[in-house]
Parts: structure tokens; C-alpha cells; sequence
């Protein structure tokens, strides 16, 4: 694994639950209301440090959609996804933006503590996409 | 283009066609093609459009104008009786006879009848006739005072030169030279001080740069031709990376691709884990690698090869980069946010270690002339060191990014950092201006070219761009091709004159493009992990060295089968593509 590249976000933004790398701005934060099979997720217009993973067709709550996992460059985890394509009209807005979920990222906020608000018991670390 | 028949020296062409244009002493050229082996390729005269006589295959080349500058070099040459042959055989003087009494007299010195005659040569721009009436009327006025005709040169000072009511800065300079001729003495060197006329065969060149090429022809203008022709064949062969390949008039410049480094000459294997950086010296006698292992090997480069020489181990952190002092006998080495080092080529000892209070360390720099070192902080500011310890300058604010290249151009006067995620700093610090570098995808890494007046930038997006980075800042070219998708790529320039690109890549391939063309010339294989940098020896154009996650460097070169095969050839004639 060579030197990694990673950028740093200024202020306050949502970091890699694993290794704390900067993924996104609060002011890039577009919807709280999303959902992924492991809970809440939100929706960024941008994201850094990420790697994006094979484009597939995959049939969401909201339609069918082109999406790719995308991954913590520096640990590797998934920490979300990207929609590249929307095939219905009504959600071409989500094109071009990226969905983080929310049990995979921790605000700055938290870092004091180890309790994280939002988590689940039934959420395992384990449990991969 | 090259054929067979491009083989054959152009002078057996030219004897075919003398032979058989001797009995047309009219002038006149032959119709049909002569039989022999080069015969079509021989100057097939051409009507053109405009009704002139052409040559050459493009019919864009006037007869007329052909032999008239091929006279003239045989006249520059030496060869009087050739060039007065050829014009008489063809029938196309060189200068038309007014001309030739002009330069006539003005060898001899009738400078009256040679002003008489200016007017009758045809010219039609009256300041033309002028200044060249000044500069004839100003050789009579020195030969004068080189005569003591000071009565004489005043003379025509007052009604031959001052009438004509140009340049009259000079006029005024040549009465002065009357009135205090001793500082004149002190203007001109020694020599000249014996004779204030220049020669009149200088004169004759004065007068050729000024009137129109088509009255005289401009002093070497075949070679100017030939030489451009030549230049334009050198900027276009993409291959071109030896200095020993001697331009050739009989055939077409073209190196094969036998001239880039493409076959790996060595592996080093000494680092312990991913080699991360490497560079070599100024003199290319030695090569810097540093690694995640923490070390730096400083490596000895010869004829036999590169070998180990030191091993420097003191850093905590994995090393992110190596600078060579401007003479070669020191290093620095930079841990990542942690301590920047300075060490001793020869002895490998450490020399002196930078660092700040709660503050880590992110990149490292020398000055030009050796006296001082700079490096980036991860509190974003730029730190200028003396060479013993002591801080002297820091350039606080948005300076350096944590992840950053840092470079100080080789006249002291730039430093040059990535101060955002999409912008490059550059810094004059003794102007005090900023200049930025604006990319629209962020940032990876950068490389300056060794005249300063490029920027390599590497991009996320897997595109490097050069920059030209003198006077108004431009983007210049784009390379792609090689894969970048989570690490720190670094790409180089290299080659003779730095004329081609070399990178990294994620693929564990090595890529080389031509830098002027933007064409990927090489991938090469052989790492078995991603190629993190390269580095190109600047004393030797064709060793190439990468450093990968492998661990290894290799040390790439030429291509030894097709070298051999080249022994075969004499010179001079057209190299064939390492593909034969």
C-alpha cells in the first residue's frame, strides 16, 4: 500500500468511523432521510477521500438506479455509495451525489466520547456489503 | 520518404542532371524524365500556377529563386568558379547588373557612383534608399578622417549626410567625433582605434541585411533553410534521446524507440517495506531512495551499475521525501510530520536535525546557493533554516498542505508549494507577489523542471498536467494513461533536454510519454506493486529509475538487443525501427 493521498476538510465534517479520515462538509449535507439495510444514511452533493467501486444497476426504495459503493481510501471500508444515473426523472437530482451511512461516519463532535448517538445494537462492525 | 533511392548521395543526382542539361546552354530544362536509376527523382521542372518555373515535388519551391541562393552559397563557400559556372549555365544571375556595379563599388570605394547607382537599382521604399544612402555616405565620412581629410569630412557631413534628415542622433554623434576625436578612442576597443572605418566587405553585409532579399540575397540562406529543415526533423522525431546521433542531409532524422530506457538493468532490493521516494543527485552520481521502513539509502551510481552506499536510519516516521544539496555532498530527508534531517553524502552521517515544538515537519528544500534549507509545516507555514539550526524566516497562513511537494526555483527567488487542494503556490520571496496555480480537480503532487520554467502537476483524476510557469501562468499539456486511484503518484521530467514524462502508476507500470507530442511511448512491466515515483538521471538520458510498493527499485535503460543490432550500421544512414 503506497503513501495514501488524502485531503483535509476545514472545520467541522463528517469523518471515516474507522480511521477518522475527512469524507464530507456538514455544508455538503443535502438529506438526513435516506436509508441503506443497515439504517439512516445522508445525502452529500460531494465527498472526499473516497474510492469508487464497479457501477451497477441496483433497484432502490425510490426506482432503479446506477449506483458504485464507495470506500475509505485510507482503511478500505465501505462507507456508502455514489449515484452516477437515475432512471426515473424524478430523482435525477441525486446524480453526481454521494450517500454516506450514517453508522459509518462520526461527526467531529463525538470523538470525545465512544458512545455514538445513532448506534444500533444490532449493528454489527462485521456485517459487510 | 525513405526509400531505397534516398540512399545515394545527392551529388550522383546532380552529375545526371548536369550531364544532360550541358548542351541546353540557353538555360532551358528538359521535358521528360532522364533514364537512370534516380531519375525521377530528379528536379522535374513544373509549370506553376502563376506561370514560373517550380521544383520539387510541391511545385512550391521557384526555380529562379532556387539556383540564385544555391549560387550564392557556392559563392560563400569559396567556389567562385562553380557559382559563376552555374549562373551562366542556367542562365540565372545571381545579382541582376545593376546590383553587381553597386557592390562593385562600394568594394572599391566609389561612393558617389554607388549612391547614383542605390537610385537606380529599383528599390521602391524611399526610407530603404535613405538608409542605405547614410550608411554608404557614413563609410565615405570615416574613410575621410581615417585619410586626416577632416576639411573633406565635414563636407559631407554637412551637405551629403545631414539632408537627408534621418537618424540625425548619429549625425550629431559623427560631428562630435570630428570635434573630440579622443572619445571615440576610449568608445571603441583598442584596436579599432587605428582605423574608424570598418571594413567595406562589412558594409557590404550592412547594406545586404537592409535592402529586400529579392535585390540581394541575404548571406547564407541555403544553410538557413537546411538548418531549419534539419531543426523541424529533430523536434519531431519523438524518440530523439541521444546526443550522439548526428544529423544526417542524406535521409530524414528518425531515432527509433530504441533510444528510451524500456528493459529493467537492475533490481534494488534493500528497503524493507514500500519504497515511497527516490531521486537522483544533480550529477546523477548517486540516487536517493526513501521508504516506509523508515530509512534513506543513498545508492552509488557507475559503470558497473548502482550500488548500496549508505544506509540512513534515524527517522521515526516513514520518510515522504529526499532533497540533494546544489553541490551533491548533502541530503535532506523529511519524516512525515515529523523532523526534517540533514546528512552527509560521503560519511552518511547525520548532520543536523529541524524541528518545531508540537509541530511536525512535511516537506524539505534547499536553497540554490546551499546556505539554507526551507520546509513545510503542518500548521500550513513555510520555514526557512540556517544550516546549523537556527530559524530565520517563516511565511505563516495558507502556505503548504500537509500532503505537499516543495520546490525553490534555482534562482533563489520562488518557492513553490500546493497551498490548497486545487491550488499551487507560487511564492516570490523577495518580490513578495503570490502567484497561483488554479487546477479544477485536487492536487497530488508536482515536479519542476530543471530550467524552471515548467510544472509537472500530478491530478486526482488521473491526468498530469504541464504548466508553463514563466511570466503569465499556462497550462501547456496533458498526459494520461496511467492509474491513480488512492496513492501518491509522482511523475518527472527526463531525457535529453527533458523531453519526455515519465510517472508512476498504480498498475505497477512505468509510463513514458514524449513530452512535446503528449503520446504514451512506453509502459513498462516488471513491478510487482504500485509504482510510487521515478526519477530520471540528469547526467544520463537513458537510465530511468522507479521506486515501488514492491520494495524494489528498478534501474531501467536501453534496450541492449537493438543496440547491438545498430553496431551493424555505419552512419549516416537512416536508422530502421528497433522492430527489424
Amino acid at each position: 500500500m503506497g503513501r495514501i493521498f488524502v485531503v483535509e476538510l476545514d472545520g467541522r465534517s463528517y469523518r471515516c468511523k474507522f480511521c477518522r479520515t475527512h469524507l464530507a462538509l456538514p455544508e455538503d449535507l443535502v438529506s438526513r432521510s435516506f436509508h441503506c439495510r443497515r439504517g439512516k444514511a445522508y445525502l452529500f452533493n460531494n465527498a472526499v477521500n473516497i474510492t469508487v467501486g464497479a457501477l451497477e444497476d441496483r433497484m432502490m426504495i425510490s426506482g432503479m438506479h446506477t449506483v458504485a459503493d464507495i470506500f475509505c481510501c485510507s482503511c478500505g471500508q465501505i462507507v456508502g455509495w455514489k449515484y452516477e444515473a437515475a432512471h426515473e426523472k424524478s430523482q435525477k437530482y441525486k446524480e453526481g451525489k454521494f450517500v454516506l451511512e450514517r453508522g459509518r461516519i462520526v461527526d467531529e463532535i463525538d470523538f470525545s466520547s465512544e458512545v455514538y448517538i445513532d448506534t444500533r445494537p444490532s449493528m454489527s462492525d462485521s456485517e459487510d456489503a | 520518404m525513405g526509400g531505397v533511392e534516398d540512399d545515394e548521395p545527392a551529388s550522383k543526382r546532380m552529375k545526371l542532371s548536369s550531364e544532360e542539361l550541358r548542351h541546353l546552354s540557353n538555360g532551358s530544362t528538359i521535358k521528360e524524365p532522364v533514364a537512370g536509376s534516380s531519375g525521377d527523382l530528379m528536379a522535374r521542372p513544373l509549370q506553376s500556377e502563376g506561370g514560373e518555373e517550380v521544383v520539387g515535388s510541391k511545385g512550391v519551391i521557384k526555380k529562379v529563386e532556387f539556383v540564385r541562393i544555391i549560387a550564392k552559397a557556392l559563392y560563400s563557400l569559396g567556389y567562385i568558379k562553380s557559382g559563376a559556372h552555374l549562373e551562366e549555365e542556367s542562365g540565372i544571375p545571381l545579382h541582376s547588373s545593376v546590383v553587381n556595379v553597386f557592390m562593385r563599388q562600394i568594394l572599391e570605394g566609389n561612393w558617389d557612383e554607388s549612391v547614383v547607382t542605390l537610385h537606380n537599382i529599383g528599390l521602391t521604399d524611399e526610407r530603404t534608399i535613405k538608409s542605405a544612402s547614410f550608411l554608404i555616405l557614413e563609410q565615405k565620412f570615416f574613410e575621410l578622417l581615417d585619410e586626416e581629410k577632416v576639411m573633406d569630412a565635414l563636407k559631407t557631413l554637412r551637405t551629403e549626410i545631414a539632408p537627408l534628415c534621418i537618424n540625425n542622433g548619429r549625425v550629431r554623434e559623427l560631428s562630435s567625433s570630428i570635434v573630440s576625436p579622443s572619445d571615440w578612442f576610449s568608445v571603441r576597443s583598442p584596436k579599432q582605434d587605428i582605423k574608424r572605418a570598418r571594413s567595406r566587405t562589412k558594409l557590404l553585409e550592412e547594406l545586404q541585411k537592409l535592402l529586400p532579399p529579392t535585390v540581394m540575397i541575404p548571406e547564407r540562406r541555403l544553410e538557413h533553410l537546411v538548418e531549419q529543415a534539419l531543426v523541424l526533423q529533430r523536434d519531431a522525431c519523438m524518440f530523439h534521446n541521444s546526443l550522439e546521433k548526428d544529423m544526417s542531409l542524406y535521409a530524414d532524422h528518425q531515432c527509433g524507440r530504441d533510444q528510451i530506457p524500456s528493459q529493467t538493468l537492475q533490481i534494488l532490493q534493500a528497503h524493507t517495506d514500500e519504497v515511497w521516494f527516490l531521486q537522483f543527485s544533480h550529477n546523477g552520481k548517486y540516487l536517493a531512495s526513501s521508504s516506509n521502513d523508515r530509512s534513506t539509502i543513498i545508492w552509488e551510481v557507475d559503470a558497473n551499475g548502482v550500488s548500496l552506499k549508505h544506509i540512513l536510519s534515524g527517522h521515526q516516521k516513514p520518510i515522504s521525501s529526499v532533497s540533494w544539496s546544489p553541490d551533491d555532498h548533502q541530503l535532506l530527508t523529511c519524516g512525515v510530520e515529523e523532523v526534517v534531517r540533514r546528512w552527509d553524502v560521503s560519511s552518511g552521517e547525520c548532520l543536523n536535525v529541524y524541528e518545531k515544538a508540537g509541530l511536525g515537519m512535511v516537506s524539505c528544500g534547499w536553497s540554490p546557493d546551499g546556505k539554507w534549507i526551507f520546509s513545510g509545516v503542518n500548521d500550513k507555514s513555510i520555514c526557512m533554516w540556517e544550516l546549523e539550526g537556527k530559524e530565520l524566516e517563516c511565511w505563516k497562513g495558507q502556505r503548504t498542505l500537509k500532503i505537499s511537494d516543495l520546490e525553490i526555483t534555482s534562482d533563489g527567488k520562488q518557492i513553490i508549494s500546493i497551498c490548497r487542494e486545487t491550488a499551487i503556490l507560487l511564492l516570490d520571496r523577495e518580490a513578495k507577489v503570490e502567484r497561483l496555480i488554479e487546477e479544477d480537480q485536487t492536487i497530488i503532487s508536482f515536479s519542476l523542471s530543471r530550467d524552471n520554467r515548467f510544472l509537472l502537476v500530478n491530478l486526482l483524476n488521473q491526468e498530469i498536467h504541464l504548466w508553463n510557469i514563466e511570466g503569465d501562468l499556462k497550462l501547456v499539456s496533458k498526459y494520461r494513461g496511467h492509474k491513480r486511484t488512492r496513492f501518491i503518484i509522482r511523475s518527472c521530467f527526463g531525457g535529453l533536454e527533458q523531453a519526455f514524462i515519465a510517472s508512476g502508476s498504480e498498475d505497477s507500470l512505468v509510463y513514458i510519454w514524449h513530452r512535446g507530442t503528449g503520446e504514451l511511448i512506453e509502459a513498462l512491466p516488471g513491478h510487482s506493486g504500485a509504482v510510487n515515483c521515478v526519477s530520471w538521471n540528469p547526467a544520463n538520458p537513458h537510465m530511468l529509475a522507479s521506486a515501488s510498493d514492491d520494495r524494489t527499485i528498478r534501474i531501467w535503460g536501453l534496450n541492449n538487443l537493438s543496440t547491438k543490432l545498430k553496431d551493424t550500421h555505419s552512419n549516416g544512414i537512416h536508422y530502421c525501427n528497433g522492430g527489424t
